[in-house]
């Protein structure tokens, strides 16, 4: 049995089936959940963060053109979701500044990520600043282009690349960190 | 072609789609920069990593709570339904002020304003107008020609009165000159009777004549 396109459920549910929208979430949940793991880094704030972007993502469904990839559309609310998010979290704290070493306890949830290393670097990521968070988890998890990302993100091309240059300097030291 | 700088050259080895040159200028900054080499190595190992994360399976949420669909309204909940009656009634006020009118006509339905029930009065009266207007005119040739008629009969009557008075006169003068004629031709019988009788009685003796005085016997005799 052929799968629905994207398009093909996004039309269903805006003509009112509850079973297609069901499908898409079905579709991308688990990788807006991890998203949501890996920016916030609990599994709580990735649970309201999910349920914040999919009833955002629904209420702008009919706003969807078809320009671009569902999945990139997705992102791109899912990060204006997590910039809100971090907004409530933190209003003192500029997206652009690295977090507080104490404001995130990524060590809470060790125990779901069942390879070491790569819980070190999600880890690691929790220290970043967001716009770097950002890109680092888009290039790396979300496997966007540069272009996408920059699309996602509402900034250039050439920024994109520069602040994955930063990230990657901060997350040398920082993973260097972990691994001591 | 101009040299990237670090982070540019990074974006495109990441993407795989370095070219041949570029690949040289890579590998040169790799071997000769070891800031970047530890860069590269870096994203190398942030690739794997990211490779090996194991999602983590979602819990259970409540994904009906985000299907928050509204059932588009049906024609009679349309929304914009009082807005278009208080259009129509707008309408309809002002088609009684402008006067409209829509009459059926030998199953013609026309619609038109009082303005054009003007044109038509217009219209109407222009055409009144010119009736009448030919109407005095046939009227006054009639008056007209009645006039030389009774004109041509009063010449004819005067004609006729004038010939048969003047015959009637003629007739009457021929009558009056006969009858003096007869009178006249009475008064000489008579004077003849008169002259007579008195050269009878003259001649005959004064008995004879008892009508005459006496007297003037002598005198009649001389």
């Amino acid at each position: 049995m052929f799968e629905k396109s994207d398009e093909q459920l996004i039309a269903s549910a805006l003509k009112g089936s509850k079973r297609a929208w069901l499908n898409l979430i079905k579709r991308y949940e688990s990788q807006v959940f991890n998203y949501g793991i890996r920016m916030t880094g609990t599994r709580e704030d990735a649970l309201d963060l999910m349920q914040e972007v999919f009833i955002s993502v629904f209420r702008n469904l009919s706003h969807y053109r078809g320009e671009g990839s569902f999945k990139g559309w997705l992102f791109k609310i899912a990060h204006y979701r997590c910039i809100e998010f971090y907004r409530r979290k933190k209003p003192n704290q500029a997206l652009e500044d690295s977090p507080e070493i104490e404001s995130a306890d990524p060590c809470l949830e060790s125990s779901m990520v069942t390879s070491q290393n790569a819980n070190q670097l999600v880890n690691a990521m929790q220290h970043l600043p967001l716009a770097q968070k950002a890109v680092i988890e888009l290039k790396f998890f979300g496997q966007f282009t540069f272009e996408e990302i920059a699309e996602q993100l509402g900034i250039s091309s050439n920024t994109a690349k520069s602040r994955m240059y930063s990230a990657l300097s901060k997350l040398k030291n920082l993973l260097e960190v972990e691994y001591a | 072609m101009p040299k990237l700088n670090e982070s540019e050259l990074l974006a495109i080895w990441m993407q795989g789609t370095l070219t041949a040159e570029q690949q040289q200028q890579f590998e040169k900054l790799c071997t000769e920069n070891a800031e970047f080499a530890s860069q590269v190595e870096v994203a190398n190992q942030t690739s794997l990593l990211a490779q090996d994360y194991p999602a983590a399976e979602v819990p259970n949420w409540n994904r009906n709570a985000s299907f928050d669909y509204q059932a588009p309204p049906k024609w009679w909940q349309w929304q914009g339904l009082p807005a278009f009656s208080s259009a129509l009634s707008i309408v309809a006020i002002l088609l009684v002020f402008s006067g409209f009118e829509a009459s059926v006509e030998n199953g013609k339905v026309t619609f038109g304003f009082q303005s054009t029930n003007t044109d038509v009065e217009q219209i109407v009266a222009q055409r009144l107008a010119e009736f009448k207007s030919e109407q005095n005119e046939a009227l006054s040739h009639y008056a007209m020609s009645l006039r030389e008629q009774q004109l041509d009969a009063s010449t004819q009557l005067t004609k006729y009165l004038l010939a048969s008075s003047r015959q009637e006169r003629k007739e009457d003068f021929g009558e009056l000159i006969k009858f003096i004629n007869e009178q006249r031709n009475d008064d000489q019988i008579f004077y003849t009777r008169q002259l007579n009788q008195l050269q009878n009685a003259i001649y005959q003796g004064p008995n004879d004549k008892p009508w005459l005085p006496i007297n003037n016997d002598t005198n009649l005799q001389d």
